[in-house]
């Protein structure tokens, strides 16, 4: 048996790009060369490429949570569909519980439980009793065993009184139980789940995170894909934090944050704010980075700051900010949180 | 050092279970089939509606004492001109049928977004669209049924021939028919949509085969290019079971070519099956939609 239970080492995916949103062209190489490029007799100019993920490792011990952290686009589910052998890598390898996920991609089949698109993933025309036992045949469950895991399932899942109900009649939570369930019917070693509290109420996805403590606690490796830090931060024992295909930083949640415990994070709710005072905050020395984010479609904003010394930053920053209708309306110096862990590595938000 | 416990996984691969997946899916499609009503309202419908149009004007052109249908009866041999019709537009809607049905079965399940869950299993992938087949055979021959029912209740068409040879003639298309279902469902996943396809392929059908005219009227190209369609073969042998009481010996000559475009087409429709899908694969384009 292989040491991980999941590996991946320079795993890369390129994908034909869309007009506009090709890779930038090499240092040294003219942006319009790729498209200048032709091969003799006429043959087709090669394709210009977007690098979804860009040479990702891995390695996922038997029994781990893994939270794969990054906004959206980051390159996190096309890792994931990767690892669960929905895509070939365009290079580089991964094995999931010591299988090749190109060369002995049924074996892998065997071995995972993924979560994908949640409830859109099962068959709303179906009852939440016959989806199990369709995806148990095709997971290769013995009918019996496959009667008694289903039952088993539909109970913790908590879908006893409307297992024979269509799927369609089903809030978002129950779609989204039924296809952990589905995810969980073989018993799989390593489960990938891929945003899986998305779209719920924050009690189902509550319920949702005690689950997935509980299935560590039975033994799965987890791969948990989200975007959101307090999930990640809260399951995972090791985070890697994903930006434009890369893990730009990879520990443990405490680790991580220790980072940059030495930085000040000052938390400002504005209203009124203007891109100009940012630029002017930005310029300051002591200010490492800044992200504002309007709240909704309010007035408000939430500008969040890293700075090394906040006793030197705060009246130049009140200053700053009292001036053209601008006003403070609330702020507070937190302890850092995996946003600004990430925001501390890319300058950016998680959610931008 | 700390000791953790791997589940083992339930599933026990071999041929039985990839029988059962098989299975599985049959069931699958054939409970969703039945839970849309309006399917079943078509399947008694359709069956009269689309060869009425071809009977109403073979009526009219007849004359009103019918007296054109004596050089019909020259042309083609047949005396009941709408038994004649009915078999060939019957088969015209099989394989139509098949290229919405069958063709975008995997197109349906990527929009649906079911598709990637079917493909994180560990069950053969062809399975999805063999699986497919079982139902569609169930309902078309519920089809075949109620058209030979309709049309002998209301249009007094009798089946002079063994059913059990119309049974074999079908039986002995289904590769072809369905091979070509299952290559243009391959492709219907990479290139999105197929419309203009499926279009295409029953134009030619209607065209070439014909459904409801003897082929030996066509233009002699038109007439060559008929040969490579196994619904020709399928249409003059179902008539032939159907009208004339031929046996297997007088059906031969359009069994054993609708056999070997059967094992050409599902050839074609299983490696370009494969070839698509590795394609998908690399492209990313299963899970689009």
């Amino acid at each position: 048996m292989s040491q991980f239970a999941v590996e991946a080492c320079q795993l890369v995916k390129k994908f034909p790009a869309r007009p506009g949103t090709g890779d930038k062209p090499l240092e040294g190489e003219p942006a319009s060369s790729q498209k200048k490029k032709r091969w003799l007799f006429g043959k087709k100019e090669p394709k210009a490429m977007f690098t979804a993920v860009n040479g990702v490792d891995l390695q996922i011990q038997y029994g781990e949570i893994f939270g794969l952290l990054g906004p959206n686009g980051a390159g996190k589910s096309t890792t994931i569909r990767m690892l669960c052998t929905l895509l070939e890598p365009t290079s580089g390898t991964a094995h999931i519980n010591g299988y090749d996920i190109v060369k002995q991609a049924n074996d892998v089949r065997r071995s995972l439980g993924t979560v994908l698109a949640g409830e859109r993933s099962i068959y709303w025309k179906l009852t939440g009793r016959e989806n199990l036992e369709y995806f148990a045949a095709l997971y290769h469950i013995p009918p019996a065993i496959a009667k008694k895991r289903v039952d088993e399932l539909i109970e913790r899942m908590e879908l006893k009184d409307r297992a024979n109900e269509l799927v369609e009649k089903y809030s978002t939570g129950m779609r989204q139980r039924v296809a952990i369930a589905k995810a969980l019917l073989a018993r799989p070693p390593i489960l990938l789940l891929d945003e899986p509290t998305l779209g719920l109420d924050p009690q189902a996805a509550r319920n949702l995170r005690e689950l997935i403590a509980q299935l560590k606690q039975e033994g799965h490796t987890i791969l948990l894909t989200t975007h959101y830090m307090e999930e990640a931060d809260q399951l995972s024992d090791r985070i890697g934090i994903i930006d434009a295909g890369k893990i730009i930083a990879l520990d443990t949640p405490e680790a991580l944050k220790r980072r940059i415990d030495r930085k000040e994070i000052i938390r400002l709710e504005v209203s009124g704010w203007q891109d100009y005072i940012g630029e002017k905050l930005r310029a300051m020395r002591e200010v490492e980075s800044l992200v504002a984010r309007r709240q909704g479609e309010t007035d408000l904003w939430e500008v969040n700051l890293q700075a090394t010394d906040s006793r030197v930053v705060l009246p130049k920053l009140m200053e700053s900010i009292s001036q053209n209708g601008t006003q403070l309306v609330n702020m507070n110096i937190v302890k850092p949180s995996l946003e600004d862990v990430f925001i501390h590595l890319t300058g950016k938000a998680l959610r931008d | 050092m700390e000791t953790t416990f791997i589940p083992r996984s339930l599933g026990q691969p071999g041929f039985l279970s990839e029988v059962r997946a098989f299975l599985a899916v049959s069931r699958r499609e054939w409970i969703i089939f039945t839970r849309y009503p309006s399917w079943i309202i078509a399947l008694f419908i359709w069956p009269l509606i689309f060869p009425m149009m071809y009977i109403l004007t073979a009526r009219a052109l007849s004359g009103p004492d019918g007296s054109g249908l004596a050089v019909f009866i020259a042309t083609t041999g047949a005396t009941d001109y709408i038994g004649y019709i009915i078999v060939g537009t019957t088969v015209w809607m099989w394989q139509n049928i098949v290229l919405w049905d069958v063709g975008f079965a995997l197109r349906n399940e990527q929009m649906r977004g079911t598709l990637e869950s079917n493909w994180l299993t560990p069950t053969w992938r062809f399975s999805y669209l063999l699986g497919q087949t079982g139902p569609q055979i169930i309902s078309m021959a519920m089809f075949v049924g109620i058209t030979a029912l309709e049309f002998g209740l209301l249009f007094g068409v009798r089946l002079n021939g063994s059913p059990w040879m119309i049974g074999l003639m079908m039986l002995a298309a289904i590769p072809a028919i369905y091979g070509l279902g299952f290559a243009f469902a391959s492709l219907v996943i990479t290139v999105k949509e197929a419309n203009a396809f499926v279009f295409l392929i029953r134009g030619m059908v209607m065209i070439f085969c014909g459904i409801t005219f003897p082929v030996a009227i066509l233009p002699g190209w038109m007439q060559s290019f008929a040969k490579w369609l196994p619904q020709t073969y399928l249409i003059h042998g179902m008539r032939a079971a159907a009208f004339t009481n031929a046996g297997i010996k007088e059906l031969l000559p359009d069994l054993l070519p609708l056999l070997s475009f059967g094992a050409f087409w599902l050839a074609v429709g299983y490696f370009t099956f494969l070839w698509l899908e590795r394609r998908a694969r690399k492209t990313g384009a299963i899970g689009q939609y």
